[in-house]
């Protein structure tokens, strides 16, 4: 038996903020272009994936976030076991999309570190290392940006009112997360 | 203190908060609102430095950041040491310390003092003239042109402080807290802008605030209350932000802007620890608002630069904000009503005013008779020839102004006075603007550049726009605020407006002396002693162009950039040459507007976050073993694992031999990987590598080499089919990225007909690689339940695996020449995977190797590193890897330009294996490769491209890059190095298993 061992290996707590990996959480990337992809997808996952840029949907159980006009990000609401890295979904999909030609899925889990982000002073800690402007995404649950904090490529969803989730390669993770340590201790 | 000019309490400095201070090594008291300009005039020090050049004493001559002359260097010899402070920036602070620069071994006896008296000899272009020969004696003149050089003493400890950056995204954003700016601030706010508003002073206000005659009403109250209540009405607006301290430094293009927010300067030093000091705001903004005000002009007359010759408008800051007179006997020389409006404020406080020498001949305001009813002695058509006092202004000679103003006539009357006050006009702060590329236009009315054609989403309010009377600011401002922010109404309208101060103005650049004009100093810019004579020899001696005249004399070259005198001297360069100031323009205005520190630029990116850093998953257990690291590209990669105070070489023979010997283990979790799935992936990787692609079945692996459009060789790796339309493709760690970026590239805009997706799966995967005749061994012993027979598993295949219940991928490929097997897990299951197989490795010594290790075994074997054997001009044909281009296929990247005149040189630098008549002797990667010692100029045939000492073959190889190298093999050649030649023989680059029978051992 392999054992696990997730990026980040402690829960930061701040006054008005709070980050913690979340895991293991599924994530795949699903690609396609065509018209039935989109409904394949609709179907198996009982959910429509988000078509205006920049924006997210959720079920119960899986949300999707909108990366590019091809390409989604899903991943899983709650986490999964550690002890197996078999996701029905991907197999699911697999069997909907891959194997019928209709586009790609693949596996990312441990590709993006998901660091959930609580609290008053998310959107200070992002202003000072990240370019994007947050005024409008801040306002706007489900928003999705793909931008840069502190150097380093980061998905950013947001979760709800003072809630965001992050993604962030997994090799990146430690660096970005002791950048986001340093940033907070002085908010 | 040692004498105290305070005058007044003024609400804005709180005398119940005494700070102490030291200058220059003594004590001096002051109050919490001070600078410590102001703190150092309440105890009547005017002398503050000495001159760049001529050494020449100096005092405070402004009360903001355009001071040239008070710059001092703060805690000398500390790790907080700063040169080159504005004193009249600085708030004071218990424990501030201070020194004046520039003179040895004090301000008071300053040896260069000498200069002055060598002026003669010092003109403009003294270096470029008298440097030049004979030119040998170059590096003795060098010695003493550096010692002279700067002003104040860089740190030499590391900054102690902590400095940060922060994106701002504002709607409106509005520079300057005067009173337009407030204005505008307030209007933008209400109309539902968010408005960002910042000022470079602790409080807002700018000079209206501590406006409290009758000279300026508005609505019947002083200007001064008035905006007090605007200042108290605009801190409860919730969408306008305001911040102090905050100076923009740069305007660039499309609003785009950086502001240096100072958070700490103004704290004693204990209260700073562990808090930011400076924050670089970078400002998006959609529309700017510049209120950045105006900087009143000197004049130019001989020895106008004796300590106790202020602005006439610093003199009245410093009464009427800090409370403290400047001087008890006080002389304005003016051309204009501003003098007087300082003139009045002064008598309402009991401080003396002498006499206002005005060059103009009618004067006609209300102030005028104002202060005649107070008895001052005005000069109407008056100037100043000359100043006495070496190291404080005692007197002033004056005399009647001709006509036309170009010289003196009459009688000189001789003057004492303390201090005197100059007022030259105003000059529009427009730095701002022209930085962000906007045009300006000369008004010839009162000499003004102002604003003409805006580049993008601004515009320029208030007396930066040339609007410097109150009527104009009211009346302009509502007007064009309306049109910018597109908006019906603002509160603004139909006020009531009073102002005593008339507009009239007598503009001469240059004031006339009855002495020859040779032997007059009337200087331009005060920090680097630039006078007008500089400028007419630099214009007698050929020079036209503002920007050439300003190079040879240094004039707005100093820290000040010239905010004080660029003007009169474009103004003199003018009236000398008879060109027009409009069609002479200005000088460029570069950024930063007010000097920057350098933490403040650099922010965060120092020590551990200078640049970012990739861990594999397994990098902690790498640490434990006390592996030393390298980087590639942003990784951290192992480099090598020393034991026993091993150096990296004993480690890396060791390493290699255990690997050869019995197994090695490699965390190869850095390369790329890329999830490649569509039914076109075949025709997509045909099309991307040299090597044909269609017929690799399921479940085998092949190694392809990637192109760039120019033919030359851009990436490696091995890729592995995992389904019919489902591959993973394998990069370099350093390429992963690029290739990741060009691929996609491709399929966006070149082959947009292919259904091929791409997702990168990098960092998804760890992989660990075991090698070695012990590796099966191993490896199946963590994976039991695997074939691992070389009839269902064989060199180059793949399988889909489990351990427990985790998924993995195995592959059988080899990068070492050893039979080896590589173990993709997901990333969180990678260090247990690698400890499984060191326990599994245990009895066969498997040894953990880093990337030195790796290249020395893939040398051995003659695998190329793209990027070390290869850098952008070598092709695969120059690689000795011909076998790999694909004569059939139809096309892919590069392809055509394999078969260019210049690609199928057969003298191309070629790669070859190169050993040394010594075997003990290790090549120097780099090193240059010759064949004829003799020959004249010594021709060079390539160079060292990889070098080690191979303890597997027990001798020194190496592979590099020689001219017509292919038909070279046994060839001897010869590597030059700096104290012997070492003789090496050409070789085949495979030194190692030429058959392959380790890896399919």
């Amino acid at each position: 038996m392999l054992n696990y061992t997730q990026a980040l290996n402690e829960d930061k707590l701040y006054q008005d903020l709070q980050m913690r990996e979340i895991s293991p959480i599924m994530k795949l990337i699903i690609r396609g272009k065509k018209r039935e992809f989109i409904s394949a997808v609709g179907k198996s996952l009982n959910m429509l994936l988000p078509t205006e840029a920049n924006t997210s949907s959720q079920s119960e159980e899986l949300t999707s976030l909108w990366l590019s006009p091809d390409e989604w990000m899903i991943y899983s609401n709650k986490t999964m076991d550690e002890n197996s890295n078999e996701y029905q979904i991907e197999k699911l999909l697999n069997k909907n999309i891959s194997n019928l030609n209709l586009g790609a899925v693949t596996d990312v889990t441990d590709q993006f570190v998901l660091i959930n982000l609580k609290g008053n002073k998310i959107y200070d800690l992002f202003q000072t290392g990240s370019p994007y402007n947050f005024n409008n995404f801040r306002n706007k649950k489900g928003s999705v940006t793909q931008t840069i904090l502190a150097k380093i490529d980061v998905i950013i969803q947001n979760q709800n009112r003072n809630e965001v989730n992050l993604f962030v390669r997994r090799s990146f993770s430690q660096h970005l997360f002791s950048w986001m340590n340093d940033s907070a201790s002085r908010l | 203190m040692t004498k105290n000019l305070r005058v007044k309490t003024s609400k804005y400095i709180d005398e119940t908060y005494r700070i102490s201070f030291k200058f220059n090594g003594k004590k001096y008291y002051g109050f919490k609102g001070d600078t410590l300009a102001s703190a150092l005039l309440a105890n009547d020090i005017h002398l503050v430095g000495r001159s760049f050049k001529y050494h020449r004493p100096r005092g405070i001559m402004t009360a903001g950041s355009e001071e040239p002359n008070a710059i001092v260097q703060l805690h000398k010899n500390t790790a907080r040491t700063e040169p080159n402070v504005r004193a009249t920036e600085i708030e004071i602070y218990e424990g501030l310390e201070a020194s004046s620069q520039n003179c040895w071994p004090s301000v008071n006896f300053d040896l260069g003092g000498i200069n002055n008296f060598l002026s003669p000899f010092l003109p403009a272009g003294f270096y470029y003239k008298t440097f030049m020969w004979p030119a040998s004696f170059w590096e003795k003149y060098e010695y003493f042109i550096r010692k002279s050089a700067g002003l104040g003493k860089s740190p030499t400890e590391p900054d102690p402080d902590i400095y940060e950056h922060k994106y701002i995204h504002c709607d409106v954003l509005v520079i300057g807290g005067g009173i337009s700016g407030i204005m505008a601030a307030k209007t933008a706010a209400k109309n539902g802008f968010n408005t960002l508003l910042v000022d470079e002073k602790p409080n807002l206000g700018g000079s209206t605030i501590y406006q409290n005659s009758d000279i300026f009403k508005i609505n019947n109250q002083t200007s001064g209350s008035w905006l007090e209540n605007e200042i108290n009405e605009i801190k409860k607006i919730e969408n306008l932000e305001i911040k102090t301290r905050t100076t923009v430094a740069a305007f660039h293009n499309y609003n785009f802007l950086l502001a240096r927010e100072n958070l700490t300067d103004h704290l004693p030093i204990e209260f700073r620890k562990d808090k930011v000091r400076h924050r670089l705001l970078k400002i998006r903004a959609k529309k700017v608002i510049s209120a950045t005000g105006s900087i009143e002009r000197p004049l130019i007359f001989d020895n106008n630069d004796r300590p106790g010759i202020l602005l006439s408008s610093a003199i009245k800051k410093y009464s009427d904000l800090y409370g403290v007179s400047c001087g008890k006997k006080n002389i304005f020389l003016t051309n204009n009503d501003t003098a007087y409006e300082t003139a009045i404020s002064l008598i309402q406080k009991g401080i003396n005013v002498e006499a206002i020498i005005d060059n103009r001949e009618i004067v006609d305001s209300k102030l005028f008779y104002e202060l005649e009813k107070n008895n001052v002695k005005i000069y109407k058509g008056f100037t100043v020839t000359d100043t006495e006092g070496f190291k404080r202004i005692n007197k002033v000679s004056i005399m009647q102004l001709s006509k036309d103003g170009q010289k003196v006539i009459g009688s000189k009357i001789k003057i004492s006075c303390d201090c005197l006050g100059v007022s030259g006009g105003w000059t529009p702060s427009v730095h701002l603007f022209t930085q962000s590329g906007g045009k300006l236009k000369f008004r010839e009315e009162d000499q003004v550049f102002i604003p003409n054609s805006y580049p993008s989403e601004q515009i320029n309010i208030g007396s930066c726009n040339g609007d410097f009377t109150l009527n104009e600011i009211f009346l302009n401002i509502t007007k064009s605020l309306k049109k910018f922010l597109n908006i019906k109404n603002i509160e603004y309208e139909n006020f009531e407006i009073s102002s005593k101060i008339s507009k009239s103005k007598r503009n001469i650049w240059l004031l006339p002396s009855d002495k020859i004009f040779g032997k007059t100093k009337p200087f331009i810019d005060y920090q680097n002693d630039a006078t007008a004579k500089d400028i007419k020899l630099a214009l007698r001696e050929g020079f036209r162009s503002i920007e050439h005249v300003k190079r040879y004399t240094t004039t707005g070259m100093g820290t000040d950039q010239g905010k004080l005198g660029n003007m009169h001297a474009l103004g003199i360069i003018s009236e000398t040459a008879g060109a027009k100031m409009g069609e002479l323009g200005t000088t460029t205005f570069r950024p930063p507007y007010t000097p920057l520190t350098f933490g403040t630029l650099v922010g965060r990116n120092v020590g551990e976050y200078f640049d970012v850093f990739r861990r594999t998953p397994i990098h902690e257990w790498h640490i434990a073993n006390k592996a030393e690291f390298e980087n590639v590209g942003q990784w951290k990669r192992a480099w090598y694992y020393p034991k026993d105070n091993e150096d990296m070489h004993q480690a890396v023979q060791r390493e290699s031999r255990a690997a050869r010997d019995s197994a090695g283990i490699l965390d190869a979790s850095t390369l790329g990987k890329i999830d490649i799935q569509g039914t076109d992936a075949s025709e997509f990787l045909n099309r991307v590598y040299t090597n044909a692609w269609s017929k690799l079945s399921i479940g085998k692996c092949r190694y392809g080499l990637m192109l760039n459009e120019d033919g030359m060789v851009y990436d490696d790796g091995v890729t592995t089919r995992l389904g019919e339309n489902h591959y993973i493709m394998t990069t370099t760690t350093g390429g992963a990225a690029n290739v990741m970026g060009k691929l996609e590239d491709y399929l966006q805009t070149e082959w947009p007909e292919l259904d091929v997706y791409l997702t990168s799966v990098t960092d998804h995967y760890a992989t660990v690689s075991v090698c070695g005749p012990n590796s099966k061994k191993i490896v199946s012993t963590v994976i039991p339940d695997l074939d691992f027979s070389d009839k269902n598993f064989p060199h180059m295949s793949f399988k889909n695996t489990k351990i427990g219940h985790i998924n993995c991928r195995v592959m059988r490929i080899s990068f070492t020449g050893e039979h080896s097997y590589e173990i993709n897990v997901q990333s969180n299951y990678g260090k247990s995977i690698w400890e499984k197989c060191m326990e599994a490795g245990k009895d066969f010594n498997i040894t953990p190797y880093g990337t030195e290790t790796m290249h020395l075994l893939r040398a051995e074997k003659g695998f190329i590193i793209v990027g070390q054997d290869t850098d952008a001009t070598m092709t695969p044909i120059d690689l000795q890897m011909d076998w790999i281009v694909s004569k059939k296929k139809y096309d892919f990247i590069g392809k055509r330009s394999l078969y260019r005149s210049d690609t199928i040189r057969e003298d191309r630098k070629q790669l070859v294996g190169l050993l040394t008549e010594n075997p003990q002797e290790i090549l120097e990667e780099g090193a240059q490769i010759i064949a004829d010692i003799k020959k004249k100029p010594i021709e060079m045939l390539g160079h060292v491209t990889s070098s080690y000492y191979s303890p597997n073959l027990k001798k020194s190889i190496a592979l590099g890059v020689v001219r017509g190298g292919k038909n070279m093999i046994g060839q001897k050649l010869i590597i030059p190095m700096e104290n012997k030649f070492i003789n090496v023989t050409v070789a085949d680059p495979v030194f190692l298993d030429k058959e392959n029978k380790r890896l399919n051992a």
